[in-house]
């Protein structure tokens, strides 16, 4: 199926080469699509391709399988998040990379027939150990998802509001000094200082995911996932997401799952690419974009399927 | 791997595949100027030399045209892993065809200053290395053209028979001039144009390079699994 459709070149010889090289030369027809669905399965690989563990990961995912009730939506994926890294999932939809996501902080509980297999362990311990409080789990797990889901309340109230019910703080002062920080790191603080009684619906939706990122990040969280958090913003919102993306890591493993390729290569550190419920490949990001090891990488990036 | 076809958005196919045959096209106008050249040296005749003169900017015009092209298609398309190696391949592809057109009129110029016609057995020596010039670079634009890795490979091969070709030609040539050096200047340029010419074969293999640089012969698997080849590094 990668054979180039072309016309071939007549045979070497003696005669006028620019005619020869011209009349030898491209085959302009509109080439067809290549049906790359057939021969999917065959060009599976048994294993996924590069780099699956890293050094003291902070998750380290062993065979993890999802099942919702009798579909299988994630096969036997094997696959570490580094500590102080962007981790970026891609893949076409339906292909894993959520269900993933979605496993690390236990969020496939909440999904009825929902049955997850295989071991994660966060810092060493099995996060589906019955002891492991669900709650304090999530605490140590920030989530940002797609849209803006900004609580109907004050600036404020939405990033005190994680510290409040985790009884992270002792005093008044200690509460609002966090919600500084908070916004602060977020990079919010110069935009929202003025007005942090005002409701965190007024913001605009890039201000909106901002303040969410603050809200994740008053909790004090060692990971944070990212669920799409720019596909419901404009450039210049998405840019500055990313600028942040960028100075949390220095603090914080980040798992973020982009249906942009181009976002993944600007924020990630490690890419791996999901297809049809396994992980293809991972590796580091600046390899994956350039010298993609697997053929379905390699189409899925260049934009010739997905 | 290298093919430039296949992707969703087939418009993005077309641009592709019409920067491909741009860079081809100005491959065959290459080509001619360097036969011309050397027949021009070879036979001592003015006519194709002008020829190759006046068609000197063309070479330029692809030159400057394509790369802008490249430049748009960089832009709008944000190109990645061999779709970005296919494009950087063909902009250093028309960076050895513009040097391959210098030549030429390097050997077209030395022609009409009339500085002095080749003796027989120098007019020799200069049209066989231009002969094996002329089909190493039309080789070279054949393996680009199909994006043959093994055609390419066949090219890098054969320039060392060029160079070797040059390296006795110039001893020759040095013999002549030793034994009559009355005729000196004329053996100077005789040697201008040896060096062109083995210069030329220099861009084509440089041109099989780049293409091997997104076509490696050792064909990764489709599983993926085996391990790849990195493509040479491109380049001298």
């Amino acid at each position: 199926m990668h054979e180039p459709r072309r016309a071939e070149a007549t045979a070497a010889g003696g005669s006028n080469g620019r005619n020869r090289l011209a009349e030898g030369g491209l085959n302009l027809k509109p080439s067809g699509r290549r049906h790359v669905a057939d021969s999917l399965e065959s060009s599976m690989p048994a294993r996924s391709v590069g780099e699956a563990s890293v050094a003291d990961p902070v998750f380290s995912c062993k065979d993890v399988s999802v099942f919702y009730g009798a579909k299988q939506a994630l096969k036997s994926v094997t696959l570490d998040v580094a500590r102080r890294q962007v981790l970026a999932a891609i893949g076409p939809s339906g292909c894993g990379k959520s269900t993933f996501l979605r496993c690390l902080n236990r969020m496939n509980d909440t999904v009825a027939g929902a049955r997850v297999t295989g071991t994660i362990t966060l810092d060493g311990n099995d996060i589906y150990d019955r002891q492991h409080d669900v709650a304090q789990l999530r605490a140590r797990i920030g989530m940002v998802f797609q849209k803006p889901n900004p609580f109907p309340k004050s600036i404020y109230d939405n990033v005190a509001y994680g510290p409040r019910i985790h009884k992270l703080t002792r005093s008044r002062a200690d509460l609002d000094e966090l919600v500084v920080t908070s916004l602060t790191r977020a990079g919010l603080w110069d935009e929202v200082k003025d007005r942090l009684s005002a409701p965190a619906l007024g913001l605009s939706g890039g201000q909106q995911q901002r303040l969410c990122i603050a809200r994740t990040l008053a909790v004090q969280p060692e990971v944070i996932l990212m669920d799409e958090p720019c596909s419901a913003l404009d450039p210049i919102a998405t840019a500055r997401i990313e600028d942040l993306i960028e100075e949390l890591r220095a603090s914080y493993a980040i798992v973020i799952v982009t249906h942009s390729m181009q976002q993944a290569a600007r924020v990630s550190q490690r890419t791996a690419y999901f297809y049809m419920g396994k992980l293809i490949e991972v590796g580091d990001t600046h390899r994956v974009f350039t010298n993609p090891q697997h053929r379905l990488t390699e189409d899925y990036i260049t934009g010739r399927f997905g | 791997m290298a093919t430039l076809e296949g992707h969703i958005a087939r418009s993005f196919d077309g641009d592709l595949n019409a920067l491909h045959m741009r860079v081809i096209e100005m491959g065959g106008l290459v080509l001619d100027q360097v036969r011309q050249a050397a027949q021009a040296y070879t036979a001592w005749d003015p006519q194709p030399a002008e020829h190759v003169i006046e068609r000197e900017p063309a070479v330029n015009t692809y030159s400057t045209k394509l790369e802008a092209e490249q430049l748009v298609l960089i832009a709008r398309r944000q190109p990645v892993a061999s779709d970005l190696k296919a494009i950087v391949a063909m902009s250093r592809a028309v960076a050895e065809l513009e040097r391959c057109g210098d030549e030429a009129k390097k050997i077209a110029r030395t022609v009409l200053r009339h500085g002095g016609r080749p003796g027989i057995a120098t007019a020799r020596d200069a049209r066989h290395l231009g002969r094996l010039a002329v089909d190493l670079l039309h080789l070279a634009l054949q393996a680009f053209d199909r994006l043959d890795g093994e055609l390419a490979a066949e090219v890098i091969a054969r320039d060392r028979e060029l160079d070797e070709e040059y390296g006795a030609g110039l001893r020759r040539l040095l013999t002549r001039a030793m034994e009559d050096p009355r005729h000196f200047e004329v053996a100077l340029d005789a040697a201008f144009v040896l060096k062109s010419l083995e210069r030329i074969g220099d861009h084509a293999r440089n041109l099989a390079r780049h293409l091997l640089a997104i076509r490696p012969v050792a064909e990764p698997a489709g599983n993926g699994e085996e391990t790849v080849t990195p493509p040479p590094a491109a380049g001298r």
